[in-house]
């Protein structure tokens, strides 16, 4: 699957990856995110967290019709407001992807698959 | 006077006074919010969290440190709002932790808050963006330690902190390069410095003045507002207020006399002529920013309370014309004839649009139904205007007719017998510009030859071919122009002829092209077969909108 734009120019293809690889970059800038999740979580039983070149195994593009959602697995610090961080990421993935590859995204879902606890806190 | 220790009461008093200067100052750091998305809430957000933290501190009652130091964090962790206000909540929970057993604490206590609130800050964050409110706090949580050092008297070290803070706040621009390029400092490194700030203020018992003493300049706000407009505008028609307005208004006495001045009522006036509003008052001056669609307006409003001084004007849709460059419409097309044109046939919209990005001169919409007639094809080698011409017809039902426009052309048509579509995109992909007819014919021939095509489509009757059964409804695989699978169900007929074409050992890549008949749960439910069948197979889908064939594959 990929995103296509068409511009005075001719025509830019944008694949998926790309918009994942975005997408989870910008999440990872977010304040109170520790970590994106594997989305096959449920099936490997722990949440691994993923290393940077890898951002895009927690982000998922779909497209339907007309619209682009994006599902995010993140993992969240322990004694944030997990609620606000969500909407943080919200706010500055559509931005970036919006910024950078001109992207209007329709939704962006958030799955909180883990919270991290630091190690002095245990 | 000096003050050793610092008791729970009165450090609730600092948080109050904190709080209070924040919310006097909100509207400014709003005006400086670009990073890391420019929507202008930043104040409004660590005012809220800041907000939420006075009131807990407020039914504290309590003299130990600890507790109020605690209250004030869930406070703040409750009312968290945005980026900066869960920043401020983890910086005052290690602050909290760090001295929840004290009933008062030293200059030595207190920097190793700042330092425990900072620690636990960065530890929730994956990638820190230095440049912003971390920074800040990192860097005066270090002057504490140092100023922990030099004094025991808490408001010189207190003095101390902000000094550094503000220092900090200063560098920001040569950390982080968007606020270098709009001009501005880092909207939550200056709401916390305004909130110490109000921490020393309180200490040393003054009144707060209205606005922050590190108060953002006009021009710094201003430069914040235009790069939030320069992310809004595509286009210099959408620029709705056309002049970027500023000037000043000296304040007479007479006049105010006449029309009392309110920064609040003259700003609401201003909002009504524009936008990008920026007001900011003292005894003497206002000065005011905005974007208007008649700038004399705005000053005429100005005007009433004394006189204009230091304006300008500019006219931001020539600014923005010359900016984005606008383009001109196409160009007539020359009289020279190009040296090389390809002409290709294709169908569906998709498909047409892929051919010409991969740099097709002229596609003709044919295909199995609508095959274009030599008469078509012959036009379109005149339009192509050149004096070589390939022709790709990606369908064997065709060639014969390219091969007759080839003959009957003045100019040089070569004739690449591409089958299918498959076929044409990668004799297009092989194309160079730089050889020869013949050689172009060679190679493009090659790479044709190279690729294996699948086609899907229904039977529209019943049928006997190459041996099999074929009944109406029923979908049938077609690979390399034969039929090898036929199915009642589509998907299960997509699979059977993926997995009879792909050669594991052999093929790296395959496209698909979704016809028109195709759904997206239809793909993916094929990309998810492949991921799981041939992991090693890189798998890219273009919406080719064919009619007729559900999909094209092409394996390479």
């Amino acid at each position: 699957m990929s995103i296509d734009l068409n511009t005075n120019y001719g025509h830019v293809t944008i694949t998926n990856d790309v918009i994942a690889t975005v997408a989870g970059g910008a999440a990872v800038e977010c304040y109170g995110i520790v970590g994106m999740a594997s989305k096959n979580q449920l099936k490997d039983g722990i949440a691994e967290i993923l290393r940077k070149e890898n951002f895009s195994r927690g982000v998922i593009v779909r497209q339907e019709e007309e619209s682009v959602h994006i599902d995010m697995y993140i993992i969240v610090s322990y004694g944030t407001k997990i609620s606000e961080v969500a909407h943080n990421v919200q706010s500055q993935v559509k931005y970036t992807l919006n910024q950078t590859v001109g992207l209007s995204v329709d939704s962006v879902n958030i799955y909180i698959q883990g919270v991290r606890v630091a190690k002095d806190e245990e | 006077m000096t003050t050793r220790t610092l008791d729970g009461a009165t450090f609730a008093q600092m948080v109050l006074s904190g709080a209070h200067h924040l919310t006097n100052n909100a509207k400014m750091i709003d005006a400086l919010n670009v990073f890391p998305v420019p929507d202008g809430d930043t104040g409004t957000n660590m005012n809220l969290s800041m907000t939420s933290g006075a009131n807990e501190v407020r039914n504290v009652q309590n003299d130990h440190v600890g507790e109020v130091a605690k209250s004030f964090a869930k406070g703040l962790l409750m009312g968290a709002r945005g980026n900066s206000g869960v920043i401020l909540s983890q910086l005052f929970r290690g602050f909290s932790k760090a001295v929840e057993d004290k009933q008062t604490i030293t200059t030595a206590d207190l920097a190793e808050a700042f330092d425990a609130g900072v620690k636990t800050a960065y530890k929730a964050v994956m990638k820190p963006v230095e440049g912003t409110i971390l920074t800040v706090a990192k860097d005066s949580a270090e002057a504490a330690q140092k100023a922990a050092e030099d004094h025991e008297d808490i408001i010189d070290f207190m003095e101390d902190v902000l000094k550094h803070a503000n220092a900090s706040l200063k560098r920001t621009p040569e950390l982080l390069p968007v606020l270098k390029e709009v001009g501005v400092v880092d909207s939550g490194g200056q709401g916390l410095v305004t909130i110490y700030e109000g921490f020393l203020a309180n200490l040393k018992g003054e009144e707060l003045p209205e606005s922050a003493e590190s108060t953002p300049s006009m021009d710094e706000m201003v430069n914040a507002e235009h790069h939030k407009l320069a992310q809004d505008f595509m286009d210099t028609s959408e620029i709705e207020f056309g002049y970027c307005t500023e000037f000043m208004v000296k304040f007479e006495d007479e006049k105010l006399q006449e029309n009392p001045f309110d920064e609040d009522t003259f700003r609401n006036e201003l909002s009504e002529i524009g936008d990008s509003l920026l007001v900011v008052s003292d005894d003497e001056l206002v000065k005011v920013h905005v974007h208007a669609e008649h700038p004399g307006d705005a000053m005429n409003l100005g005007q009433r309370f004394g006189s204009l001084i230091n304006m300008k004007i500019e006219n931001m849709r020539e600014q923005h014309t010359s900016i984005v460059g606008e383009q001109k419409k196409s160009q007539p097309k020359s009289q020279e004839k190009a040296d090389y044109a390809i002409v290709t046939v294709a169908m569906g919209s998709g498909i047409k649009e892929m051919f010409e990005s991969l740099g097709a001169t002229v596609v003709i919409e044919g295909g199995q139904t609508m095959n274009p007639s030599t008469q078509d094809l012959t036009e379109a080698i005149q339009e192509a205007h050149a004096k070589n011409v390939i022709l790709l017809p990606n369908n064997k039902n065709i060639i014969m007719a390219a091969e007759q426009a080839a003959d009957l052309a003045e100019d040089n048509v070569t004739v690449v017998p591409t089958k299918t579509v498959p076929q044409g995109m990668s004799a297009l992909l092989a194309f160079n510009p730089e050889v020869s007819i013949d050689d172009n014919s060679e190679s493009m021939q090659e790479a044709a030859s190279a690729v294996k095509t699948g086609q899907l489509t229904y039977a529209v009757r019943d049928t006997q071919i190459d041996g099999m059964d074929i009944e109406e409804g029923n979908f049938m695989g077609i690979k390399d122009g034969k039929i090898s699978i036929t199915h009642k169900e589509k998907l299960e007929a997509a699979k059977a002829l993926l997995s009879d074409m792909i050669d594991e050992e052999e093929d790296e890549i395959l496209t698909i092209l979704q016809g028109e008949e195709a759904t997206t749960e239809e793909v993916e439910a094929l990309e998810a077969f492949l991921e799981e069948n041939f992991e090693d197979l890189e798998v890219e889908v273009h919406k080719g909108n064919q009619p007729i064939y559900s999909f094209i594959f092409s394996v390479e």
